[in-house]
């Protein structure tokens, strides 16, 4: 028999012992966290049960998560669809077939409040996967509105500045602005949202190219790095914004790898955050995960197995420690999540919180041989692929040159070939197959689709057309000036220019104006402001 | 054997390329000639380009459901322009229903996430050698 490699090529023995000379791993609440944030287990359930969640317009997406949070889910995570995840507004002309079908259409100050009303902002964690700036601002908006001091916020938004445009959705902005962006976000959170995590790396998205273990840790570590030293060079101080970062990860199906990944990203945090950029603070050192199970390891055969794996791979997650979770939900390979699979998905954390045991104690797997030596051999590796990836010059600039865009390229052509060739093993895909025609079982759930909110386009041309134009105008100037000078914080004058009724879509093409960029990367808008 | 000619593009926002690079590597492989548009198209200009390059398929990739909506206006606008191109539509995200309402409009065949290369090859194939023969007749 040949080696047995894990996911990421890690070749594994028989079985593990301790190794000689080895003392137990710190305890879990000590530097460098490999065991965990802290020692003692939560009252409360040990981590945000959440479902990712968007359809339609705001309206029906609010009437989602409340129905949600009836169903005892623990915190918010909000999507957008194709158009407000690449910043267009919903009546962009290649919008129309896509609006609110993968998630919810959200571009005006109204949308926002919609999205928002009735929920307890104070009380939950409110996290988001629409564009950071936009995120924020929506929020931020809400919250003045419902009473709710910014400053009492907790949640999240996500960055990704360096690989934003190289898989998923692209933003058509030059890496200068999305890195500025990133940085606006987290530097005006460090002074108004003190308990927001303003930036958190999300490697979930990029991973679904196909990356294994390392090469998404690693490469998360690359853009966390070059935004630390970004905020370093503006003059933010390590620990004003170190505890603000957190991670979101990809969970796949290599169960031991996946439980190891955490740990290893845990200690390989803290260890970067004290020894590379001097941080004091343990805040600084011990870093929030949050993770997402592969969409990529769901199969549109036999979908009732996704349920399955969503299962398995929460585990892991669960047993290697994190802070908030969300399971894809089993019908996710055809399309947006259905009401009844999200329950699906929700039920199952549940399940595993209340009835398996699972997070009874804190690391439960700490001193397993096996998952310590995959902790500290998946530590090396990632080590060693930051250090490869760093000595090839600037993290921006290689971002400028599509170096990680073709990484990503090559990884989705390795996937397919493993699969092609049999090395990854899917069942119901290319191992136990069963005929199409018997493969009967979820299928009236997963034919089931979203149309596209057609009547939004329409909604939202009327708003446009009666909104008071000149105060739209003088805002998305405010936002073209401010764009224009580096030393200027993006974030006051969006949320001013939201305020003035201006759009997502509007305010986007205005700062892409700034730096050059063609105000609609289709071709089809003019620009509102002469730049 | 004249080679077959193929344009293989994604509709409206749909951003998810993994389905369609590596159905166009795959039948560059197989000896076709591939031009690749990419993602953001619209019916109007892959209406436009199929005619321009003169391809024998035209292959619309989804991952996304635009292409429940884009469809019958890029069929409606390939027959107004006189395109004799085949139409196929390949995605994970096609269910058994949806091929069944793309075959109603028109569309030559479906491929969904069970579909295999070699079926995929050979439909393409067959349906490139159709138009070839069709060609040939109304010139001879």
């Amino acid at each position: 028999m040949g080696e047995r490699l894990s996911r990421s090529g890690i070749a594994v023995r028989d079985y593990y012992e301790s190794k000689p000379g080895s003392d137990a791993v710190e305890p879990p609440g000590q530097y460098p966290y490999t065991r965990g944030r802290r020692a003692t287990v939560p009252e409360a359930a040990g981590w945000i049960q959440r479902e990712l969640s968007g359809e339609a317009d705001p309206e029906r997406s609010n009437a989602q998560i409340k129905y949600l949070i009836s169903n005892h889910q623990l915190g918010i995570d909000v999507i957008g669809d194709a158009a407000t995840m690449g910043m267009l507004d919903p009546d962009h002309p290649l919008a129309a077939g896509a609006v609110g079908t993968q998630g919810v259409s959200l571009c005006c100050k109204d949308d926002y409040l919609t999205l928002f009303r009735e929920l307890p902002l104070a009380e939950l964690s409110i996290s988001s996967s629409v564009p950071s700036l936009f995120a924020l601002t929506g929020l931020y908006i809400a919250a003045r509105a419902m009473g709710v001091a910014p400053a009492h916020l907790r949640g999240s938004v996500l960055q990704a500045p360096l690989y934003a445009e190289d898989c998923g959705y692209a933003m058509h902005m030059p890496v200068e602005l999305r890195v500025r962006i990133s940085a606006d976000v987290m530097q005006f959170c460090a002074g108004e949202m003190p308990k927001f995590h303003s930036f958190v790396e999300d490697t979930y998205f990029f991973c679904e190219s196909g990356l294994n273990a390392v090469e998404e840790m690693a490469l998360g570590f690359v853009e966390i790095r070059y935004l630390a030293r970004e905020l370093l060079r503006r003059g933010v101080p390590i620990d004003g914004f170190a505890p603000r970062i957190a991670l979101l990860v990809d969970c796949s199906m290599d169960f031991f790898e996946e439980i190891a990944k955490v740990r290893a990203a845990r200690r390989l945090f803290a260890r970067m955050m004290r020894e590379d950029f001097g941080a004091q603070d343990p805040r600084s050192w011990s870093v929030v995960i949050s993770a997402h199970t592969s969409g990529l390891a769901l199969t549109a055969q036999q979908p009732s197995n996704n349920i399955v794996r969503g299962t398995l791979q929460a585990m892991a997650m669960v047993l290697g420690g994190v802070q908030a979770l969300e399971i894809s939900a089993f019908d996710e390979a055809y399309r947006t999540p259905s009401r009844a699979s999200h329950l699906v998905a929700l039920r199952t954390q549940q399940i595993i919180e209340l009835e398996s045991g699972a997070g009874r104690v804190v690391d439960p797997l700490g001193g397993s041989h096996y998952v310590e030596a995959l902790t500290d051999e998946l530590e090396g590796r990632i080590t060693a692929m930051i250090r490869d990836v760093e000595a090839r010059g600037s993290a921006l600039e290689l971002a400028g040159q599509g170096w990680f865009r073709k990484f990503f390229r090559n990884a989705m052509e390795r996937y397919h070939q493993q699969l092609s060739r049999d090395e990854l093993r899917m069942v119901g895909v290319n191992v136990h197959r069963v005929p199409a025609e018997e493969d009967t079982l979820l299928r009236e759930a997963v034919e089931g689709k979203l149309s596209p909110c057609v009547e939004r386009v329409d909604r939202i041309r009327a708003f446009k057309a009666e909104r008071d134009g000149a105060r739209v105008r003088d805002a998305l100037r405010a936002v073209l000036a401010a764009a224009q000078r580096p030393e200027d914080n993006l974030v006051p004058p969006v949320i001013a220019a939201t305020e003035a009724d201006c759009t997502m879509g509007e305010i986007a093409g205005t700062l892409r104006q700034a730096y050059h960029w063609p105000y609609d990367p289709h071709g089809f808008l003019p620009a509102l402001v002469e730049g | 054997m004249s080679k077959v000619r193929i344009l293989i593009g994604i509709l409206g926002l749909d951003q998810h390329e993994v389905g369609a690079i590596a159905v166009a590597r795959m039948l560059r492989d197989a000896g076709m000639e591939v031009i690749y548009a990419g993602c953001f198209q619209t019916p109007e200009k892959l209406t436009r380009s199929t005619i321009q390059e003169d391809v024998d398929v035209l292959g619309i990739s989804c991952h996304s459901w635009e292409y429940l909506h884009y469809l019958p206006e890029l069929m409606t606008r390939l027959k107004a322009e006189g395109a004799d191109a085949a139409v196929v539509v390949g995605g994970s995200v096609l269910t058994a229903g949806d091929a069944h309402a793309l075959q109603e409009l028109g569309v030559a065949a479906t491929f969904g996430p069970g579909s295999t290369p070699p079926e995929m090859i050979a439909t393409i194939r067959e349906l490139g050698a159709r138009r070839a023969s069709r060609l040939a007749e109304t010139l001879a």
